[in-house]
């Protein structure tokens, strides 16, 4: 295992590298430069001259890359002129908030897709199979937008139960505060996400029960739960860790149009008005710090995967 | 009784007997997937869906004329119903029902042309990788990992950030960015095909590497492609929707259904319920098309594997 | 002079000659039935059955006979769509179809144990061999979770796990298939019940690890005094193994008699003819061999209605009114449902007039060992090793594995040079290598007369013609996608050999060779039977003109019927066309068969090569001696008295062979001088070993004696 995790881990390092060529890349293709995108439409060309010299864009590239990624060591991600904010600082302000919406949304989601899932499995083609498997497809077809506002419709306004804003806290804290504010953005952004999930688990499930491993467990007369739950669901919920890891780049896009309609105070929030600005810093810098996120986050599934599946965890190490 | 007479007609060892290949008519696999395929009823429906959508959007300006450039004021916000105007008017005099049919064009192509781009340059990307293996492989699967690790709606509005969009421009950005997962599932069909007996077979018969693309892989990938295909289809109008919602879609008077829907949000608490749900229910009833299409052509495919 | 059998109906005295007390298991009437998307496969009709205490009853029959449907509706575990729709599971007296769930199911937990073929899926793979083998004591008796561990690990043992104390608590990936069966076993015999039901439990096995397991099964039956219904596609594992024997056919029972008695005169005319298909019954004392009795066509179709005895329409003596009249079981210890049972006189005559009229002189083995011409196929000092990586991620070589070690050997033009050995052995490398699919680490291979090396692309391309290749599963091998008249002209279109009109005849012609109809052209691979898929191979095989056909494995994925037509078609074709074979397999009696002479392979390395009957019957390698004892006999009296070598333990990994001698860390008579490589030495019989079991015998080496 502990091969297996350094392997890992240097796939995880290599990505993150090409991100930043991918980040530098762009920053030098964006309209007018680097200077004229970070400074704005405003800036005296002596002073983009100056900028340039200053960041040391008027050197060979691999140096510029070299200086790049040394700024990034240093967590150092550029500066908002639009904001009058430190990128880093911008950020650091909004990645918890953004993160515990998406943790919060993964492990409801998670909740309702493990029993929906099971429970399509175990009535495979019959009418709960169905039923859910239309609701999937359904909650998966509609734009996320379109669910939230349903949403708002139900539940703030025909029913005036919760409010139809996020919580409007400046740090992690605040926003953990007004629970009931936090409801209509996890859950719409759950939704999409049970959607997935549940189909996920019901073919996985699926697979499991078709095993011989589980005609194994019947054939010592065991009770049906006891198939299920105790030998067909842990092999059946492996698989689904992972995909816990490969779903993150759409859980984080359903973020920004969420954290946008319920105007939470997150990272998606604040890249989509910098994005309305053209404020190119917090663009890249934001892109940048969100495929870190989802290549750690990745890692971490994939680590946990490989800790809890004795195949993977007591591979190579003979007894 | 026990006479063996009855021996001595079979040439036994050499006669095939009633196999199952020698009563049944003969069938094409095209013919067989095409009946898999009308089997399914929800593939069906989502065929009959698309056509639908697809007829009205693009037969039904035809015969129903608007006028979506010029805006009229004097008409803003009418009612479904009112003279000549079936859906109503929207927020600037627009016929709605008119401008849900060149919505509905703008989404449609959008999404059939981004969807299609993706795959092919997918397609290319992930058999080229498949093929070549070792260092090349490595480095262009490192490369799609890289970008897949950035979420796509990200990237899409970085872009769009940085160019204006069009509708063309529209659909190279989701083209252009929307091809790694295919490249990922066609490499993975390339790796898994190229180790199969059959391709075994060719090359103990002296076969070379192109045959071996030409005539057992790509007809065995195809199926897997189309399928994923139509699902690119799905999420291409989708995303466009989604970069309408941010703000960054084509701008007016050019329409699609995903700008309509957002342009409906704001008036949600206003009454003026027929500028947001029509568009709504158009994305979500054209997502649902191609998905069922996709379900069924995979049924379709895969029906031609199938051994008894 | 039909015997005098009872047609009429007995349904009510089945088992009416009793005498031996109660029955523990009856089947009366059971009926089975699958519903398939596509209609209703009735897969058990009418089946009566009984098993009394402590006594092995083996059930046989061919792919889809109803025998694993059988075991599996007593066990109450059928596949989705599967219901018994009728008749009576009466255990221990009571009927398990009338009794409420829960009570079923504790019956099947605690009375009832199961064994099941594919010892590798049958284990849960994140669950402690331990907590899986204990289960049953906690669920069913309420043990606690330390008694259970310590009485997982006595089971363990009493199955012969090395180790018990530390296996109880490993993961199954880390277990051999052998040790993954015991481990199955013991979790069966865990709340020692009365019923053990072992459904095909070696087949997925090497015969050596097959012959300890099926040991274990008596033993243990003697042990715990409970009865074992053992359920095989093979005669010869019934035979060592059963007191009773059922011999099934389309979903019914067609005989039922004594093991010997059954054996030695069976009435029905399907198991007559089925052990007339055996290999071993056409394979003559003196070397000679016979032509195999095939089954023609296939088994009937079970989910359309059927009349009358369902092996009619394959039956060399079915009469009209067998088509149209229902047979039951005739009553008594031996009972049969054929109208036209085999009488001592008719079994003498008809079946040696069958077996004698078409085998024809035996011109291929003798020409090919007489005329001293060149050798075909030629591989001197062949190695091949593969690097073997860890997890697959990091792509570093942890080691070299020694598929192939310095494999000897030639095979003369109209040869068959049988390659024997269990898995892992390296056989099929040593075909891909023959045929060019892989290119080996060290050694020469001399097609025709020509060095491989020496060519090439082009002319190694050409060169392929001389050598094809037949699959195991010609359905894999096939393209899914491409029709019979483009499989079978692609080899044509590869070499570019003739023009599409001359293509086209040729590709009839092949059909006609293989005895397939010329309608199956527009046809798809998945639209054949396995029987046809060979013959499908065999003629894309053939479509070059090939002088040398390496099969591999060629006829393990059949039924022994089938398996017969194949074999007789290879042979056909070879005495036809001066073809050569190299046929590689695991089953000694079919490559003994078929095979002029034979090599025996062990973990890479050639032990012992030299003619089929000597090998097979003086083998000189206690390794092949060994293979040659583990091999099941369809013969009960042979089976009984059999001296044997008896290997012990498991095979070593090919990543780190033992130095020397492969076989001697096995070997019941090493020494020292065995860690020293023995040459393969000798004229004839050749052996590499230090002390082979007898000396080479001139008279026997010589051909036709």
């Amino acid at each position: 295992m502990a091969r297996y995790l350094i392997v890992r881990l240097g796939q995880a390092l290599v990505i993150v590298v090409l991100v930043t060529i991918i980040t530098f890349v762009i920053l030098h293709l964006l309209p007018g430069g680097a200077a004229r995108a970070t400074l704005g439409k405003e800036a005296t060309l002596e002073q983009l001259a100056a900028f340039d010299h200053e960041m040391g864009y008027d050197r060979p590239w691999i140096q510029q890359y070299v200086m790049y990624v040394r700024r990034l060591l240093h967590g150092d991600l550029g500066y908002s002129f639009q904001l009058n904010q430190s990128v880093t600082e911008a950020i650091g302000q909004r990645l918890p908030k953004t993160m515990a919406l998406s943790l919060l949304s993964t492990l409801l989601a998670v909740v309702a897709a493990v029993p929906l899932g099971v429970v399509q499995a175990t009535r495979r083609n019959r009418w709960p199979d169905y039923t859910i498997t239309s609701l999937s497809l359904l909650a998966y077809a509609t734009p996320i937008f379109f669910l939230g506002l349903m949403m708002i419709i139900l539940f703030s306004q025909v029913w005036p139960i919760l409010p139809p804003e996020a919580p409007q806290g400046f740090t992690l804290g605040e926003v953990l505060a007004d629970p009931a504010g936090l409801v209509l953005p996890t859950v719409t952004l759950a939704v999409v996400t049970v959607a997935v999930y549940s189909r996920y688990v019901r073919s996985s499930m699926v697979d499991n029960l078709n095993e011989n491993y589980v005609r194994t467990a019947r054939s010592k007369g065991l009770s049906e739960r006891r198939v299920v739950v105790l030998h067909t669901l842990r092999n059946g919920l492996f698989p689904v860790i992972t995909l816990l890891g490969m779903y993150l780049p759409a859980l984080f896009s359903g973020a920004l149009v969420v954290e946008s309609l319920f105007n939470f105070p997150g990272m998606g929030q604040l890249f989509w008005q910098a994005a309305l600005k053209r404020d190119f810093p917090i663009l890249l810098g934001v892109t940048l710090i969100i495929s870190v996120a989802t290549v750690l986050g990745a890692l971490l599934a994939d680590i946990l995967y490989a800790a809890v599946d004795p195949r993977v965890r007591l591979r190579g190490s003979a007894s | 009784m026990t006479t063996p007479a009855e021996t001595t007609g079979m040439s036994e060892g050499t006669s095939p007997g009633p196999g199952d290949a020698d009563d049944t008519p003969v069938r094409g696999l095209w013919r067989q997937g095409v009946e898999v395929f009308c089997e399914n009823r929800l593939a069906l429906v989502g065929l009959a869906m698309f056509v639908l959508l697809a007829a009205v959007c693009f037969l039904g300006p035809l015969f129903y004329h608007t006028d979506q450039v010029h805006t009229d004021l004097a008409a803003v916000h009418l009612p479904p119903g009112t003279d000549g105007h079936p859906l109503g008017t929207d927020g600037v005099g627009y016929d709605q029902l008119g401008r849900l049919m060149l919505g509905g064009q703008t989404s449609i192509i959008v999404g059939l042309a981004a969807g299609i781009l993706a795959t092919v340059v997918g397609t290319v990307w992930g058999a080229v990788a498949g093929f070549a293996g070792g260092w090349v492989d490595a480095a262009m699967m490192r490369l799609v990992d890289a970008m897949m690790s950035i979420p796509s709606l990200f990237l899409f509005m970085l872009l769009a950030a940085i160019v204006t969009p069009s509708v063309s421009m529209l659909i190279l950005i989701i083209g252009a960015f929307a091809w790694l997962g295919p490249a990922r599932l066609v490499r993975g069909e390339a790796l898994s095909l190229r180790s199969r007996e059959y391709i075994q077979a060719m090359r103990s018969m002296g076969g070379t590497g192109g045959r071996a693309v030409r005539r057992h892989i790509i007809p065995n990938a195809i199926g897997t492609v189309i399928v994923n295909a139509t699902f690119q289809v799905a999420d291409a109008i989708l995303y466009v929707a989604y970069l309408s919602f941010l703000g960054l879609g084509v701008p007016p008077p050019a329409a699609n259904w995903g700008g309509m829907l957002s342009d409906g949000l704001a008036d949600t608490f206003s009454g003026h319920w027929w500028l947001l749900y029509p568009p709504g229910i158009a994305i979500i009833l054209i997502v649902l098309a191609f998905n069922f299409i996709g379900d069924g052509l995979r049924d379709a495919f895969e029906v031609r594997l199938r051994r008894r | 002079m039909s015997a005098p059998i009872d047609t009429a109906p007995h349904d009510d005295d089945v088992s009416g000659d009793g005498g031996e007390g109660r029955p523990l298991l009856r089947l009366r009437h059971l009926s089975t039935d699958i519903a398939l998307r596509r209609g209703t496969v009735h897969a058990l009709d009418d089946v009566n059955l009984e098993v009394r205490p402590g006594e092995t009853l083996g059930i046989v029959g061919e792919s889809g006979s109803g025998k694993t449907m059988t075991a599996l509706s007593v066990m109450g575990l059928l596949p989705s769509g599967g219901s018994v729709v009728g008749g009576q599971i009466l255990f221990e007296g009571r009927d398990l179809r009338s009794l409420p769930p829960d009570e079923v199911r504790r019956i099947r937990g605690v009375r009832m144990g199961m064994v099941f073929q594919d010892p590798l899926t049958s284990l849960n793979p994140t669950m402690r061999i331990g907590t899986q083998v204990a289960e049953p004591l906690r669920v069913h008796e309420g043990v606690g979770k330390a008694e259970a561990r310590e009485r997982a690990i006595e089971m363990l043992r009493r199955v012969g796990m090395p180790r018990a104390d530390k296996i109880v608590d490993d993961y199954p990936h880390r277990l051999s298939g052998g040790m993954r069966q015991r481990a199955v076993i013991a979790m069966a015999l865990i709340c020692s019940p009365r019923l053990l039901i072992a459904d095909e439990p070696t087949t997925a096995l090497d015969v050596t690890t097959q012959r300890q397991i099926l040991e274990l099964i008596d033993d243990l039956r003697e042990e715990f005094g409970m009865a074992v219904i053992l359920v095989t596609h093979d005669l010869g594992v019934i035979a060592g193994r059963a007191e009773r024997v059922a011999v099934m056919y389309a979903g019914r029972v067609v005989e039922t008699a004594p093991t010997a008695r059954l054996f030695r005169s069976p009435r029905h005319r399907y198991t007559e003819a089925l052990m007339e298909s055996l290999p071993e019954s056409a394979t003559r004392e003196s070397g000679a061999r016979e032509r195999l009795y095939s089954i023609p066509g296939l088994p009937p179709d079970l989910s359309r209605p059927l009349n009358g005895c369902r092996f009619a329409p394959r039956c060399r003596f079915a009469a009209p009114e067998c088509r149209t009249t229902e047979v039951t079981l005739s009553a008594g210890e031996h009972g049969y449902a054929c109208l036209h049972p085999v009488t001592a006189t008719t079994a003498a005559a008809s079946v040696r007039t069958v077996a004698a009229r078409p085998s024809a002189p035996e011109a291929a083995s003798e020409t090919g060992s007489e005329t001293d011409s060149e050798a075909i196929l030629s591989v001197r000092d062949l190695v091949k090793d593969y690097g073997a990586t860890t997890g697959g991620l990091l792509r570093r070589t942890s080691g070299r594995v020694s598929a192939v070690a310095g494999v000897s050997f030639e095979v003369r033009p109209g040869e068959t040079f049988g390659l024997v050995g269990e898995s892992g052995c390296g056989k099929s490398t040593v075909g891909r290598l023959a045929v060019g699919l892989e290119s080996p680490t060290g050694g020469r291979i001399v097609l025709d007369g020509t060095d491989i090396a020496t060519l090439d692309r082009r002319e190694r391309r050409r060169m392929r013609r001389q050598v094809q290749l037949m699959f195991q599963d010609s359905y894999a091998a096939m393209n899914p996608r491409m029709r019979v008249d483009a499989i079978l002209a692609e080899p044509l279109e590869i070499q570019q050999v003739g023009d599409a009109s001359a293509r086209r005849a040729r590709v009839t012609a092949l059909l006609d060779q293989v005895g397939l109809s010329r309608r199956v052209l527009e046809r798809y691979p998945h639209e054949f039977s396995g029987g046809q898929l060979q013959r499908l191979g065999l003629a894309r095989a053939l479509a070059l003109r090939p002088r040398l056909i390496v099969g591999d494995e060629p006829v393990s994925a059949l039924d022994v019927s089938i398996q017969a037509q194949v074999l007789n078609l290879m042979r056909d074709l070879q005495r036809e066309l001066g073809l050569a074979y190299v046929f590689i397999s695991h089953d000694l009696s079919v490559v003994d068969y078929m095979s002029d002479r034979i090599g025996v392979m062990y973990l890479g390395k050639l032990v012992e090569v030299g003619p089929a009957h000597d090998v097979v019957r003086a083998a000189r390698h206690p390794y092949t001696q060994a293979l040659i004892d583990a091999v099941p006999s369809a013969d009960p009296g042979l089976a009984a008295s059999r001296e044997s070598v008896t290997i012990r333990g498991e095979l070593p990994s090919a990543l780190n062979p033992p130095t020397g001698c492969r076989f001697r860390t096995r070997c019941p008579i090493a020494e020292g001088i065995c860690e020293t490589e023995p040459p393969l030495a000798g004229d004839l019989h050749q052996v590499a070993c230090h002390f082979p079991l007898r000396p080479e015998s001139r008279t026997a080496a010589a051909p036709t004696g």
